[in-house]
């Protein structure tokens, strides 16, 4: 039910509203956490509390074993949440994040999947902070715990309208400055910038203490260029017009691409950063729910 | 360099195409707002230069494509040089071979279309690869035996072996007509017309004609006339048969006139000629002493019918060098008994009231003893007995003074006569001139004049008469000799005025002194009716008392049976068409020609008469017919060649030096070759089809190059 709802609401009109968005975003995250009663950022935010006697059913990863070992009695250990741990939530508002073949740009689907992030955190009593940047920050929502800033997030990135060029690593770089405690940065673009440089950001992100979370997000078109004819590609960050035969140079087009992305992830894997390319024709809670039960699966070890 | 279809060079300008194809292909590119233009910039930049050698190679390769495609169609040519350079020219030729009787000339081993074939052959050996060739046969029709030009030469040569001589005449120009027609429906740079010949002066009326033509298509089509002929001074012929007697009763002598001419240009001395039935032994023949070059002598030959039937009666002369002219055949229907019917209109216990008294008389002049071995039966039956009498059985039917009778009859009576029957008539005080002339004159179509009013004398000193002379119908011709008696002493009462129907088919036999038509006759269909003014016994006239009466009626009877045997004699390149009985209807008959021919045709309604009729008929001679009923009814028909293909007169040298003018001629010798005498190789050097080919070549090329630099690279 819950997907359809989200399936309903995703659509360019309902993004653009805030309230909608809001709305959009609970559907979602609601959705892919029914049944759930761990958080999904388990064990970055969580302090021991007391201990409790297991009962068959229980999951056996909390046993206490060293109790067990001196008393021979099973008990499992219980934690509590803490409230000021902080997720920074980066969305590139660049122009090229304007393009989109089907009926999402990669900015709307972007927006919600920033939504959804922002009220999943706050919905574990985490501090959430936003930041929409192009070559620098454009609209920024200070970090905050408060369950009913979501309304005002929601706000802030329906009514975000990307213009400028991109520069990403000036704002990581300026974030790992800024940001004194360490926290998880969650980064959303389609990273059409100097990798090199991004990288650069990232890794200072890490020096600071930061977890990383790298998701890039690019078109179905962007990934597979299928286009045929003579068409004529006008950039969408003031690059000059390209007339050409796509068709006849898709091969090297999807290596320089892939080489790009190789490049990305492998940066982002020696800064063990987790990195997810999402494609926008993938519907938004899949890909949420993918990337959520690989972070449980990773945590547990 | 020279261009067939210069016109189609226009099409040159389709290399423009492409060019325009890329242009509005320009105005049609799709635009797109793209994000990840880095990628692009660097996949272009390592592209584009190859892309633009692709396109560019592409463009030519289309273009070239085109052109050559333009230039093919346009069938460019080079003369002379290059075609020496390349070898000879393929000929698109029509050979046509005489096959008038002419051609049958021999020289005592082989005929000119014997040579004539052989020396086709040769010709068809001499011609370059990938040439064509038609054979035809000319005589006064033209018949493709391999209608089109077609490359397979084994067929023509095939064809040419299996060709054979007609018995037709010659007239050339329709065939070279027809050659040039077809020659320039297709598209060769070398059209030759092969033409083989005896070169008779007759086969050319229409010289002036044929020189013109080949004026005006002497760019495109050459015409070579091989003339096969040798010099022949000598040719005798039977020029024509013809039956003297008025009818052919069996066993009594009949008179066949003979016509031999002496075609030559000397003198023909002890000419004998024959005259035979069937496949008898001669039964006649008399030897000419001398026949002078270029005049005709006719003989009377005489020849008895055993049976009753049909029979071929031909007469012969020694056979001569051409053989297809030294016989000449009639096939003549013989009867026993001749059986005519008399309707009398008005009978009387009187012999000498009846209206047939006289008629059976003047039929049957001999005394009652004699009566029953006479050839003639005069058979009397009253007009109510006509309807129920079968007139099949009497070959001719007269009326004397019958008023009318019933539709039924009129209708079997109209069929009887265009079946071949032969009908007189006789009008009489009773007749009623209005059904004779509604009924019998316009809607059967059976009397060759309407009855107009009675014309009487006021007593015997004003009697009228019949022309005393220049008797121009051959009825009546006899009396053109005062010894053989006269008609105008005939004293005429009462008459009616004849009013001949406007037809070409009727003829005024004889008139009265005041030119008023007296005796009329008209053929219907495959019979004749003649139709008389005045009465057939003493009542309105004295003609029935009077001696000129009975070899009038004889001859009268003759006319209308020699119509019947007209339709068994055709001439050569006519059909042969004979109404038969209705029973016949929907069955087939077998007509053969010795071994030569033998073909089954099927007796169809025509005209509402069934019909038997052959297909053109091209050989001379007998032909037997068997209409397949139960039993077989058998007849005979002989088709006449027409004798002046006979004549040996050849081009004149003014002739031969105006086709000359605009044709290579040939005189054939014995191991004369082709090659030496044939024109030399004046064609030309063709090349669409090389053209065609690179072109074909190209379009592979361009499709697999596209498909190859279309691939995403």
């Amino acid at each position: 039910m819950a997907q359809e709802a989200s399936a309903q609401l995703l659509d360019p009109a309902a993004i653009a509203r805030a309230e909608a968005l809001g709305i959009l975003a609970r559907e979602i995250v609601e959705g892919f956490m029914v049944g759930e009663n761990k958080s999904p950022f388990h064990g970055f935010s969580i302090e021991f509390s007391q201990h409790r006697e297991y009962s068959p059913g229980d999951d056996i990863r909390h046993l206490d074993w060293k109790v067990l070992g001196r008393t021979d009695r099973y008990y499992l250990k219980q934690y509590e949440q803490e409230t000021n741990y902080v997720a920074h939530i980066l969305l590139d508002g660049s122009e090229s994040m304007k393009y989109g073949s089907g009926k999402l740009t990669k900015f709307q689907y972007a927006k919600v999947m920033a939504a959804c992030l922002a009220y999943v955190v706050l919905l574990q009593r985490d501090a959430v902070s936003l930041n929409i940047f192009d070559t620098g920050t454009r609209t920024y929502i200070p970090r905050t715990g408060n369950r009913d800033m979501i309304f005002e997030i929601a706000a802030r990135l329906a009514a975000f309208e990307p213009t400028g060029g991109t520069g990403i690593s000036q704002v990581l770089h300026e974030l790992a400055i800024q940001t004194r405690r360490r926290g998880i940065v969650i980064l959303i673009s389609d990273f059409f910038d100097d990798e090199s440089k991004i990288l650069e950001g990232i890794r200072h992100l890490r020096f600071s203490g930061h977890e990383v979370i790298v998701f890039q997000v690019l078109d179905p078109h962007e990934l597979e260029f299928p286009f045929q004819g003579m068409v004529e590609f006008a950039g969408l960050e003031k690059t000059p017009k390209l007339l050409t035969r796509p068709s006849e140079i898709r091969k090297s087009y999807l290596a320089e691409l892939e080489n790009f992305l190789s490049a990305l992830r492998l940066g982002c894997e020696k800064n063990h950063c987790h990195y997810t390319l999402v494609n926008t024709a993938n519907s938004l809670h899949e890909v949420l729910s993918g990337y959520l039960a690989f972070r449980r699966r990773t945590s547990a070890r | 360099m020279s261009f067939l279809n210069p016109l189609l060079l226009a099409g040159v300008g389709a290399i423009s195409v492409p060019v325009l194809i890329h242009l509005l292909n320009r105005s049609r590119v799709r635009r797109v707002a793209w994000a990840a233009m880095r990628f692009l910039h660097i996949s272009v930049e390592r592209n584009q230069r190859r892309m633009n050698v692709e396109d560019w190679l592409l463009l030519a390769l289309r273009c070239l494509l085109l052109a050559l495609l333009a230039l093919a169609l346009a069938r460019p040519t080079f003369q002379n040089a290059a075609a020496v350079l390349r070898g000879r020219t393929a000929v698109t030729g029509v050979v046509i071979l005489d096959n008038s009787y002419s051609m049958g000339m021999t020289d005592g081993v082989q005929s000119r279309f014997a040579r004539a074939k052989k020396f086709s052959e040769t010709i068809i050996d001499a011609m370059p690869g990938n040439s064509a060739t038609a054979i035809w046969l000319a005589s006064d029709v033209v018949r493709g035996l391999v209608l089109e030009p077609t490359r397979d030469l084994n067929l023509a040569r095939k064809t040419l072996r299996e060709a054979t001589l007609s018995d037709r005449s010659t007239r050339l120009f329709p065939a070279v007509r027809d050659a040039v027609e077809a020659l320039r429906r297709r598209g060769s740079s070398r059209k030759e017309i092969y033409l083989l010949t005896d070169g008779q002066a007759g086969g050319w009326e229409e010289l002036s004609e044929t020189i013109k033509l080949l004026n005006e298509v002497k760019r495109d089509i050459h015409l070579n006339l091989i003339l096969i002929s040798d010099r022949e001074e000598h040719n005798l012929g039977v020029s024509d048969l013809r039956l003297g007697s008025s009818l052919t009763p069996v066993d009594q002598s009949l008179r066949f006139e003979v016509q031999v001419t002496n075609f030559g240009h000397d003198d023909a001395r002890g000419v004998a000629v024959r005259l035979a039935v069937d496949n008898d032994p001669p039964s006649d023949q008399t030897v000419l002493d001398t026949i002078p070059a270029g005049t005709a002598k006719n003989i009377s030959l005489f020849t008895k019918f055993r049976t009753e039937g049909y029979h071929a009666v031909t007469a012969e002369i020694t056979s001569d060098r051409l053989a297809a002219d030294d016989r000449r055949t009639l096939v003549v229907a013989a009867t026993r008994r001749l059986r005519v019917l008399l309707v009398d209109g008005h009978p009387s216990r009187e012999a000498l009231e009846n209206e047939t008294f006289y008629l059976r008389n003047a039929l049957l002049p001999v005394d009652s003893t004699a009566a029953n071995d006479f050839y003639i039966e005069p058979v009397v039956v009253t007009p109510t007995e006509l309807a129920g009498t079968r007139v099949d059985n009497f070959p001719v039917v007269v009326l004397a003074n019958v008023s009318d009778f019933s539709q039924a009859t009129a209708t079997a009576l109209d069929q009887y006569v265009r079946r071949g029957g032969g009908l007189v008539v006789f009008p009489g005080n009773l007749v009623n001139p209005r059904f004779y002339n509604e009924e019998l004159a316009n809607r059967y179509g059976l009397l060759p004049a309407t009855l107009g009013p009675l014309i009487e004398a006021a007593d015997d000193e004003h009697s009228f008469h019949l022309q005393a002379k220049a008797y121009d119908h051959p009825l009546v011709t006899l009396w053109n000799d005062p010894a053989a008696g006269t008609l105008s002493s005939a004293r005429f009462l009462k008459a009616f005025r004849l009013q001949p129907i406007g037809r070409k088919e009727v003829r005024v036999v004889t008139r009265f002194a005041d030119n008023a038509a007296a005796i009329v006759e008209r053929t219907v269909g495959q019979g004749r009716v003649v139709m008389f003014a005045s009465t057939a016994n003493s009542a309105w006239n004295d003609l029935p008392l009077r001696p000129a009466f009975v070899p009038l009626l004889h001859r009268t009877l003759g006319a209308l049976l020699e119509q019947r045997n007209k339709a068994l004699n055709i001439a050569v390149g006519d059909r042969f068409t004979f109404r038969t009985s209705e029973d016949t209807l929907g069955k087939d008959a077998l007509i053969t020609h010795g071994e030569k021919l033998r073909q089954y045709r099927r007796i169809e309604l025509v005209e509402n008469q069934p019909v038997l009729q052959s297909e053109e008929i091209d050989l001379a001679g007998t032909y037997d017919v068997t209409i397949q009923t139960e039993p077989p009814v058998k007849l005979k028909f002989a088709a006449q060649a027409d004798p002046r293909e006979s004549r040996l007169d050849a081009l004149t040298e003014g002739q031969l030096t105006q086709l000359g003018s605009i044709a290579t001629i040939v005189h054939w010798q014995p191991e004369l070759a082709w090659k030496q005498s044939g024109p030399a190789n004046a064609g030309s050097w063709e090349i669409w089809r090389m053209l065609a080919w690179i072109a074909l070549v190209v379009a592979v090329t361009e499709t697999v190059l596209g498909q190859l630099f279309s691939e995403p690279k």
